[in-house]
């Protein structure tokens, strides 16, 4: 058993910061590593728990300096720790509205409000619902989006997962020390997922790997019971009996406090400049919540470090 | 070195001198004759914990002793109740491993203080209640939602007398979380009846618990 532990809430009933960021995962405490060092009076708003998404990641393997691997939650730890070091203080709140049209700009939480002078949005992304008859009816009865939370609870049990990205394909192996057998359906003719984690699944008895395949439609009584699985070719439709099923198809933005507020592309993501300024001065944003390419922790950390150099010299007038 | 790294030893100490203004009891019911790691490991974690602060102290009791028990309102085996002359009832059914420690921490903090994180209205409206109410938070170690929805619970019981809360360890209880239809954490069982899943804002989570009563 682990018992490491995270600091999880200040306390401090403070009424202003110079930097407030939203989202403590890797592009947040990096930023916030960045804004420490350069003494600026920061503080970290996460409504989960400190390092955010990672910590949901059971292992992580392509992040520089951890050839082995190293637990998403050890690594979304480090990354707090390395943010408190340098004196940010984090607040375990959730932010709940902002206003960006005055000076300071005011941020409303669950347990109060304050202003800041300036404010990265790192909120990240959560994964996108597949849209698909009874779907909403058998989330959290069989459905979930996160193995390192549900995955024991279908021991020796069929499972079905979505997507063979990396996260659909990652979270299977670890779902596999549990159940008995796992389909990872791929609605794509080829998995997506990088090629040393494709080797795995291939030597694993446990998981199948359906490409050209849509999960169409979920059955069950009160607790998902199978899963219809359409081939994309032939439309053909067969039933497969799973008490499980685990979503990776894709993400969608965490975009609820800023999208009538700032520029945002088709799909909802904040758009930035190569700064990570957004479309309103004093607003930066860093990390899967922006217009990025490649949604990454090694690119997250990268938008940090930008926003976070670019915050501290917006608040000292530096050009 | 014990369970708890130097390193969480140092901050513990810290957070717990800044925070332990009264005298908070650790009250762990153990299983009789129960020679598990998971056993000996709960020890040892409560043993280092209550060696931090000299105001944090350890009472081991057994789950035989059903007097004891029934004194507490405990009704399930191990058992880890935080007390202090502040009203509250903070408990943990298992053993609070992996992002859990962070619950068990924050209940010994806000039972040896004066600490209340909830919005003003919550608290009124908590006050009002006025039937008991047993709330259950199902979680596994390995579920970062779950700290959040745990320290609410138990953030309502220090409102209102008639509030019970409980974390309960679903994979150690396994035939209770499989009665209770549970599948995904955290989820949270409102008087052994109804409940529902996520960690939500507390205003969500009071809303949730009124309409799981009705």
């Amino acid at each position: 058993m682990d018992f490491s532990i995270r600091k999880t809430s200040s306390g401090s009933k403070k009424k202003h910061y110079s930097a407030a960021i939203i989202g403590s995962g890797p592009a947040g405490l990096t930023a916030a590593i960045y804004l420490g060092r350069s003494k600026i009076d920061t503080v970290i708003f996460e409504k989960i728990l400190p390092g955010g998404y990672v910590t949901n990641i059971q292992k992580v393997e392509n992040y520089p300096g951890f050839a082995e691997g190293i637990s998403g939650e050890k690594l979304g730890e480090l990354f707090t720790r390395h943010a408190e070091h340098f004196g940010s203080e984090i607040k375990s709140v959730a932010v709940t509205e902002l206003n960006l049209d005055v000076n300071p700009f005011e941020i409303k939480t669950s347990d109060g409000s304050c202003t800041s002078d300036c404010i990265i949005l790192a909120t990240g992304t959560s994964n996108k619902k597949i849209g698909v008859p009874r779907e909403e009816e058998f989330i959290h009865k069989g459905i979930s989006f996160c193995a390192t939370c549900d995955a024991p609870f279908f021991e020796g049990e069929n499972v079905v997962v979505v997507g063979a990205g990396n996260s659909g394909v990652q979270e299977a192996l670890y779902i596999s020390n549990f159940a008995k057998h796992i389909t990872i359906v791929e609605c794509l003719d080829h998995p997506t997922c990088e090629p040393i984690l494709l080797d795995r699944i291939n030597k694993n008895d446990k998981i199948d790997l359906l490409t050209s395949h849509i999960v169409s439609g979920f059955k069950g009584d009160k607790f998902l019971e199978s899963v219809d699985i359409k081939n994309v070719n032939n439309n053909e439709i067969k039933n497969i009996k799973a008490k499980g099923a685990f979503i990776y198809a894709g993400e969608v933005p965490n975009n609820e406090l800023v999208k009538d507020k700032l520029k945002l592309n088709k799909n909802g993501y904040i758009i930035t400049d190569e700064y990570m300024k957004t479309s309103k001065k004093g607003i930066f944003s860093a990390g899967n919540i922006r217009n990025t390419p490649f949604r990454q922790i090694a690119t997250a950390i990268g938008d940090g470090a930008i926003a976070g150099h670019e915050a501290y010299k917006f608040l000292e007038g530096i050009e | 070195m014990g369970l708890i790294s130097e390193q969480d030893s140092k901050y513990l100490k810290e957070e717990f001198s800044n925070n332990l203004k009264r005298k908070v009891v650790i009250l762990y019911f153990k299983k009789t004759k129960d020679e598990s790691e998971y056993s000996k490991q709960t020890m040892e974690l409560l043993e280092e914990l209550a060696s931090l602060n000299e105001n944090l102290s350890l009472v081991t009791e057994n789950c035989g002793n059903e007097d004891k028990m029934k004194e507490e309102e405990l009704t399930l085996c191990p058992s880890i109740k935080i007390k202090s002359d502040r009203m509250g009832f903070m408990n943990f059914y298992g053993v609070p491993a992996g992002h859990e420690f962070i619950s068990l921490v924050e209940a010994i903090k806000d039972m040896g203080s004066e600490n209340l994180s909830l919005p003003e209205d919550v608290i009124k409206d908590l006050k009002k209640i006025e039937k008991p109410i047993d709330i259950k938070v199902f979680i596994t170690h390995g579920c970062p939602y779950c700290p959040g929805a745990v320290r609410t619970a138990h953030q309502f019981s220090l409102v209102n007398k008639n509030i019970k809360a409980s974390m309960v360890d679903a994979n150690y209880f396994r035939e209770l979380s499989i009665e209770q239809g549970v599948s995904s954490v955290p989820h949270i069982i409102v008087n052994d009846k109804t409940g529902f899943v996520g960690n939500v804002p507390p205003e969500v989570f009071l809303d949730k618990i009124k309409g799981a009563l009705e």
